[in-house]
Formats: structure tokens, sequence, C-alpha cells
């Protein structure tokens, strides 16, 4: 049957004509620079003269202790963070989608608009409310709730308190966002059939909306993962490039110190990225085993 | 099992809670508004009383930084990426939904895998190809790496997939071109979509700061973000003019997002299923 | 007809491209960072130059920090020179990590003619490969001890019996009384970095680097400079604070009694009118115990650069030698300009003899014509060796020093251990 060939050739042509400019926009500026970066991956660089060393840099990067205390950062980050942040973006999004009625859109702004700020602005005006003798030091000795300050930004421990605490502020709205979206798309018929068979508030959370959101929070729990693991701006600006003891010193931050600061070897710090992406792979590989879901 | 509790207990509760969260989320842009009119160790300090230092801290921000042209810079940079990018992506994402192909596919799972790319990986050929080009110190340098978004892709994807196929095949039997069902029939459809596509995508540009350091060379090319930037890292920081730069910043994305709150959640309803 | 025609065109594009390579000949762009001290201070050679050449056009652009400049030049060298300018500013302690890694791409400029016996001999060290000499030496980074004077006076002290030489040991022994009298730390502490330590050994002559650019940590200045730091900390002397920003608003704001910096936090002292009348300059401590030691020490401080492969190196270097090393009254004006200006001082030796030099300075204590002092301790700056690994060694030594202060490790010797492990990790082999 010819013409169904010629059809099915046809609708082939169109299905790359309306990707070419994106595919042609992402082959240029996208990947060729990751082909030709990965090209430094078996080069020592220092400066302007490179040379070949192998696998040189995968093994120097074994043995780099504070490359594998960055990444227990990312880890240390993502284990607490993103699940407090998901809990918090859920609970808040059924609050205001099944308990709260009124304000509902005045809310759902005021918990967005962390969202809408630069990653550098917020680090800034973060660094500059939790300083050792900042507002909110003075407001929680001043309420009783604590006695003494906190060196939010001094302490290893509390650097990276300061950096979830930051996060969760900047990102817990965006998540909201989605898990709202989520909850207006549950038919309200089934609740309603719960609530005649008796059903309390809290079991229809646990038993109804909660494994009907579950396609939402892999969405946002892989999102967000892949973003903590490329964490930058907020470690660099809000504990000045890695922290008291590079306590909040991440993979990102320290491949950008390998490549422009500390030395100018981009080599090792592009070998550092690739190790990276594979980690960030597997993760999300794995997330999306764990959770189910179509998403590819 | 049923929990006998009063409605009004727990709902108080709820309520507190969300106020508390509201509150803070408010909070820091409630104290750089007032930062903006007291003095730089008054910002320091916490203080929330308006002062009487505003005119002499948009002096202070306008002084070294022509405000009104990086804002222009700024302005236009965001609003082209987000009209030719939504088109790029929109059009691709339409591409892979609709005419579904095994090769296209694992494109497409390619463009997934680069977003979990550490930026800093590619900064420096992708700098070394802006230069070969000749574009350095030009918007076209911010703007054409950032076109394609593949999160953008994925995103406007899963909202065509409520687009009913069935409308495209009538569309086809009338004789209609594809790209003329995309805009006649699609996109019309899809306003909420490609509305929240828009967001995203101009709140991404506005606030990006290392690529546009890195490709800018002159005064006149400058964003907001480098202003801010220099301001936040000077031997003596202005934090009061620093407290306007970064309150005019935020307008148009607050603007933006106010104005196009409906449509943002509407157009996201479509992402998660 | 025709060919007239054709011939004209082509002379007009001729000299049209004439013209603009003239144009572009005339034009010289730097780079640096804050607008309000280096480039202004920059500003300020440019109109001087301009009275004299008013068909040159001087381009300051300005960069977010240190960093931004020494970032935004690597990406340039790395795609072979796209976009660099004609001068760019490094901190004097960069600047041997881009001689080493980058060879050749600096101009010599002594083979230009500047005469560095004209400039401190401690700037011109970091800027020298060999014989030739790379740069321009433009801030100094004389330091002291500001002190509080009416903080002196709340804890029952004289303010004027401490302008003197003093020892670590004096200071620790003052600390300890104001903490006593009125609960401040006298020495706002910037944890982001190990610049204190540096500007310590600094003073005491010590070195980090062999000359042959090995690590070496066990001499006696460093040993003693890292006890003098547990001594100010066990005694509760450093107001610890994390980053730039807040280090500054724990002087400014009253929350220690103190700080040692070099004279171009001058300006940032002045941001707070409030404190008019109120800081007292003390000269550099001394380090007990260790030969060589000097009451004057350096903590920053940069240099201008000119580009080997400049589209306009001859200008800019025109440029640089007329108004920054040049004897011409107009020149050593304009440093007496910005010494007014913005707090900073340069280091040709020529313009010391500027009136902003003597002047006295009625926001410090009793009027204390502090350029003068600071004039005078430049003089006596032991020169260090910064070297290429410079910056990995304070990724090395500052989390080893926070250790120190949380009480992780204890002495001198374990601090030195764990640096130079770091060290080694951190190090491009």
């Amino acid at each position: 049957m010819s013409q169904k060939g010629n059809f099915a050739k046809y609708l082939n042509r169109m299905g790359w004509l309306f990707i070419a400019p994106a595919l042609t926009l992402f082959t240029v500026f996208m990947l060729y620079p990751i082909v030709s970066s990965l090209y430094l991956v078996t080069r020592k660089w220092k400066g302007s003269t490179d040379s070949f060393i192998g696998l040189g840099n995968f093994v120097r990067m074994a043995n780099d202790s504070v490359f594998w205390h960055a990444l227990g950062t990312n880890f240390f980050l993502m284990v607490v963070q993103i699940p407090i942040m998901v809990v918090l973006a859920m609970v808040l999004a059924v609050v205001l989608d099944q308990g709260i009625r009124r304000f509902r859109g005045a809310f759902r702004l005021m918990i967005f608009l962390p969202c809408i700020t630069s990653l550098v602005a917020y680090s800034v005006l973060f660094r500059i409310l939790l300083q050792t003798n900042g507002l909110a030091n003075n407001l929680m000795i001043g309420s009783g709730l604590i006695s003494q300050p906190i060196a939010w930004l001094n302490d290893p421990f509390w650097a990276n308190m300061t950096v979830i605490v930051a996060m969760t502020w900047r990102w817990t709205g965006y998540n909201m966002i989605f898990f709202l979206v989520g909850l207006q798309s549950i038919d309200r018929e089934i609740y309603e059939a719960a609530e005649v068979d008796g059903a309390g508030k809290l079991y229809q959370f646990f038993r109804i909306t909660l494994p009907l959101l579950v396609p939402v929070i892999l969405f946002s729990v892989v999102t967000s993962t892949s973003g903590t693991l490329q964490l930058f701006d907020e470690p660099n600006v809000l504990t000045n490039g890695g922290g008291p003891a590079n306590a909040t010193m991440t993979a990102a931050l320290y491949i950008y110190r390998q490549a422009f600061v500390i030395n100018t070897d981009f080599g090792y710090a592009t070998a550092m990225s690739y190790v990276v992406v594979v980690i960030a792979a597997i993760f999300a590989w794995v997330q999306i085993r764990l959770l189910g879901g179509e998403r590819k | 099992m049923s929990m006998v509790t009063p409605r009004s207990v727990p709902r108080f509760f709820l309520w507190v809670g969300l106020i508390v969260w509201a509150f803070l989320s408010v909070f820091p842009f409630f104290w750089m508004a007032i930062g903006t009119t007291l003095n730089p160790n008054d910002v320091v300090k916490g203080i929330l009383i308006p002062g009487n230092d505003f005119l002499s801290n948009v002096d202070k921000a306008t002084k070294n930084y022509n405000l009104p042209l990086l804002f222009f810079n700024s302005l236009f940079i965001a609003t082209m990426t987000v009209l030719f990018g939504v088109t790029v992506n929109a059009l691709a994402a339409y591409g892979f939904e609709k005419f579904p192909s095994k090769v296209r596919e694992g494109f497409f799972g390619v463009l997934l895998l680069t977003l979990i790319m550490p930026q800093i990986a590619i900064v420096l050929p992708l700098f070394r190809e802006i230069a070969f080009f000749g574009l350095l110190d030009s918007s076209a340098a911010i703007i054409l790496p950032f076109l394609m978004s593949a999160f953008v892709i994925f995103f406007l994807r899963q909202n065509f997939k409520m687009f009913p196929t069935e409308i495209i095949e009538a569309g086809r039997i009338d004789g209609a071109g594809e790209f003329s069902i995309f805009w006649k029939l699609a996109f019309p459809a899809m306003k909420a979509s490609f509305a929240s596509a828009a967001i995203l995508m101009f709140i991404s540009q506005w606030n990006s700061f290392l690529w546009p350091l890195m490709t800018i060379l002159t005064d006149a090319n400058k964003t907001l973000p480098i202003a801010m930037s220099s301001m936040m890292s000077a031997y003596t920081v202005e934090y009061g003019g620093l407290m306007v730069i970064i309150c005019v910043s935020l307008l148009p994305v607050l603007v933006l997002f106010v104005t196009m709150q409906k449509q943002f959640v509407a157009g996201l309803m479509g992402s998660l299923k | 007809m025709k060919k007239i025609l054709t011939a004209l065109l082509a002379l007009a594009m001729l000299v049209g491209v004439a013209g603009l390579a003239t144009a572009q000949a005339k034009k010289v762009t730097v780079w640096c960072w804050d607008p309000n001290f280096n480039g202004y201070s920059m500003k300020e050679a440019a109109k001087v130059y301009n009275a004299a050449h008013p068909d040159v056009t001087i381009e300051v652009v300005d960069f977010p920090n240190s960093d931004g400049v020494a970032g935004k030049v690597q990406a340039g060298l790395q795609a072979g020179g796209a976009g660099l300018p004609d001068i760019a500013l490094f901190q004097d302690f960069q600047i041997e990590q881009f001689i080493t890694s980058y060879p050749g791409v600096f101009a010599d400029l002594k083979a230009a003619g500047v005469d560095y016996s004209q400039f401190a001999s401690y700037k011109v060290g970091p800027m020298t490969e060999g014989g030739k000499v790379y740069g321009i030496p433009f801030d100094t980074g004389s330091t002291g001890l500001y002190l509080r004077a009416d903080y002196l006076k709340q804890a029952g002290l004289n303010p004027d019996s401490y302008l003197k030489n003093l020892t670590w040991k004096d200071i620790v022994a003052l600390g300890k009384i104001v903490k006593a009298k009125i609960n401040k730390p006298l020495i706002a502490y910037d944890t982001s970095g190990w610049e204190f330590l540096r500007m310590i050994v600094q003073s005491a002559g010590g070195q980090f680097f062999k000359p042959d650019g090995s690590l070496d940590l066990n001499t006696p200045a460093t040993k003693a400079g890292i006890q003098v730091l547990k001594d100010l900390n066990d005694a509760g002397i450093l107001g610890m604070t994390e980053g730039w920003g807040n280090w500054v608003s724990a002087f400014n704001n009253g929350d220690s009694a103190g700080l040692v910096s070099a004279i171009w936090i001058i300006g940032t002292l002045k941001s707070q009118p409030t404190n008019a009348g109120k800081w007292i300059v003390l000269p550099t401590p001394l380090l007990n115990g260790v030969a060589g030691a000097q009451n004057a020490s350096n903590w920053g401080g940069s240099s201008w650069y000119v580009f080997d492969k400049s589209k306009n190196k001859a200008g800019a270097i025109d440029f640089l030698k007329s108004t920054w090393a040049s004897k011409d009254p107009a020149a050593l004006g304009f440093y007496n300009t910005i010494l007014k200006g913005a707090g900073a001082m340069g280091t040709y030796l020529p313009s010391r003899s500027g009136s902003n030099y003597v002047a006295k300075d009625d926001f410090f204590y009793k009027s204390q014509a502090v350029y003068a002092d600071f004039a005078k301790w430049m003089e006596k700056v032991p020169a260090l060796r910064y070297t290429a690994n410079y910056t990995v060694l304070g990724s090395a030594l500052t989390p080893a020093l926070s250790k120190l202060f949380k009480g992780e490790l204890k002495t001198p010797e374990e601090v030195i251990a764990d640096a130079q492990t770091g060290y080694k990790q951190a190090v491009s082999q």
C-alpha cells in the first residue's frame, strides 16, 4: 500500500521539520561544546598548555578527599533538604487545595514569590539576614527562642543548615505549585465517596491523595535531585566559596574553583563534571524505577 | 477509621501554618523594600522602619551603573529569548509528541540527559565557539545558547499529550498543512501552556548571571545581574543601593507573574499527567 | 567615468578603513573591579592623560571582583585572546599564577622603559620573571591595626599610650582587658580567608615557599604566626565573621573594637559617618621571637598589566607610563587626588611628596595623619614570594585554621600537617 507508506514518510519528514530548529540549536550550542569538552577529560591542563594523561585525572579524583567531601555535601543536602521541601510543598498544596478556601490566590502568590528571585540576589539577602549579629538571630534571641546567637555562617554544621534553609525558602513554592496542579486533577467524587464511607480527613490523605500524587512526587524529587547535584550559587555566595572548613563545598563549586580559581586545570575540572553527570543519571534512573512513572 | 475531632481546631492550625510560611516567604521582600530607604549600615542591622535615604541610595545605585540601559538590555534579552525560545521549543515538543518515531525518541533522550550537565563544564568550549562566530559582547551570544531548553520541551510535550490527535487528523482531512494545523488549531488551545513556558524561560534568562558575565565586554551591553554582583563585591558595599537594584530587578518578573498567575497554573496542569 | 567612480569609491573605502584603524588605535580598554576605588583611580589617570592626548579614548569597564576579571581573562585566553582588553587589573597574589600558566601573555614593561626603582620593591617582586617585569604597581596594602579609641577609653585605657610599636603579646594583653571591661572582641576576623596569618608571616619576613617553589610551612615565622592566632582565639579576642560583607559590618557597627587591615579599608570605614573621630591606627604588631620581624606588613594590593597581543599595546603602555610612572607634576597630582578621593595610595615613590600624603584626616582620632603613617610603614614591608600555588595553599590553610579555632587541631604543628595534606591533594601535579 504505497499510499500509506508515502503518508508515513510524509509524517516522518514533518516530524523532523518540527524539531529541526531546536535540534540545530542543540547541536551547535550544546552538543558541540559537550563533545569538545569530552576531549579535555584525558588531558592535564595548565593555563595555555595541556598534555595527554590518559586516566590520570580519574586517578587524581579517586584520591582527592575534597572532591569526595564535596560530593558528600551534595548527598547530605539532598537527603535532608529534598524530603523536607517536598513534604512541605505537598502539605501546603493540600491545605490550600482542600483545607482553606479563602485567599487561595493570595497565598499561592506569596508562597511562590521566592521563586522569582535570582540565585545570586537571594543568597546575598540570606547572607545579610543570617550574620551572627543579623536580623534572624536578633529576632530569635529577642523572642526568647534561643539564648545565644547561632553561628549560621561560621560553624560547619550551621553553614549547611543555612544552605538548607535558603534552598527550602527558595524552592518550596515552586514545588507547591506542581502539587497544587496535581491535586486539581483529582476527581472530587472519590473524596465524596470516601466521606460517605466514613473515612476521616487523614485517612483520605494517606489512602487517596498520596498515591495519586506519586507522579508529582517523582517529578519533584527528580528535578530537585538534579538541581541539588548541580548546586553552585548558594554555597558560593552564601558561604563564600565553600564555607568554614569547606563544610558547604559542593561538587559544582569545587569544579569551578579547580577550573578558574585555585588552578587552571580545565582537564581535571571537566573530568569531575562528567563523574557528576554519571552519578546524577544513576540517581535519576533509580528514582524513576522506584517511584514508577512513564517519564523517559 | 474516622477522626472525631472538632473541625475548628485542625483548621486553626492549618491557617497558622499557612500564614507562617506565607509570611516567611514574603518577609525578605518586605525587608528589601525597607532597605532601599536605609543607609547601608542600618540595612545590615536589620532595621525595619523606613528611613530617609531612598534618594541617596538611588543615586548610589545609578552612579556607576546606567540602570535604565541595563534594565533595557536585560528586558530585551529576556523577551527575545521568550519569543523565539517558546516558538522553537513548542515546535519541537509538538514534533516529538505528534510525530512519534524511535529515532526521534532517541534524540529526546539525549536532550534530557543534558539537563544534568553542570554548566561549568561547557562554559569554556561554548565561549570559544561564540568568539569564533564573532558574537562576543552581543545579546545574540546570551540569547542563542538558551533558546532551546530541554526542560521546556519536556514540559510542553506533556501538555501536548492532552491535545487530541483527532483534531489534527480532522485538520489534515480538511487539507491543512502541518504547520497550519499547529498554528491555527494547537496553539490557540494550548495558550496557557505557552504562557507557563514563557514565564519559566523569562525568569531563567532574566536572572542569568554567569554566562552574560563571560560574554559581555563593555558597559553598554551589561545586564542587571552583573551590576548587582558588582555592587555586592565592592570594597565598600552600598547595601542601600544594592537593595534598590534588587528591587528594580524584581519588578518585571513580579508584574509578569501576577498578571499571568492563572494561565501559569493552568498551563502546568497538563505537564504532570 | 565609471572607472573614476570606482576608483573614488575604492579610495573612500580605503580612507574609511584607515580611519577606522586609526580610530581603533586611539582606544585603550581597561578591565577592573570596584568602580569607586579602582575604576575611579583609573578614570582620574585618564583625565590627566586626555589633557595632553584628547584624541585617545580610555574605556574603563567594571566587572564584579577580582575573580570575575581573572575568570574572564582566562576564558579569553582559552579562546585564543578573543575579547581581551588592553589593560587588566590583577591582585598581586594572583599574578604569579597567570605568569606561570600563560607564558608571554603580558607585555614586558621594563623593556618598554619603565623605571622600576621608583616603585616600592615588594610590589615589583611578584611581577618579575627573570629579566622581565610585567605590570605597573598600583595600590599599596600597607597594614595597620585600627582600633576604636572610644572603646579603649570605655575600658579605662588611654588610646594615645598605644600609638607606638607593639608586639602581638601586647595586643593579647590589651584584648583581654577590653574583653573583660566592655565585652567586645578586639579584632574582627574574617574566617573565609587566611590573609591574617599570611600578613603576620610576611611581617616577619617569612616565606611559605622555598625559592624553588616547593611548599615549606615548617618555618619559625609560620609556627609563631599560627600560635598568635591560637592565643588570640583562646583569649576570645577575635570577633569571628564569615565573609567580607559580614566582616565589614562587624567593625563598622561596633560589634568588634578593631581590625587589622590595609590603608584601602579607610574608604569603607568612612562609609559609617557616625564613627568619625573614633578610629586610631597603630602600627602592625610585631611578631615576637622571630628575627627580622617588622611592624609593617601588606594586605592585598593590585597592579595593572598590559596584554602583549592587545590591539593597542603601544597606546596602553604610553598611557600607563605617562600617568602612573611619571614624575610629571600632572601625574604626581593624580596620585595625590586619588589618595584623598578614594583612599588609594599608590606605590610610586616620588608621589609621596603630595600634599595629601602628609595631611591630617579629621575622620580619625585626634586628626591622625594616617597617610603619612601608612607611607612610612610601607617602606619596611618585607617582600613575600606568592608563587603560582598561592591560592592552592590558601584553600588548604583556611580549613586547617578553621579547625584550629574549633579546637579540633591544637598546635601549630598539627595545623601545618593538616594544611600540607590538603595542599598536596589540591595542587595540580
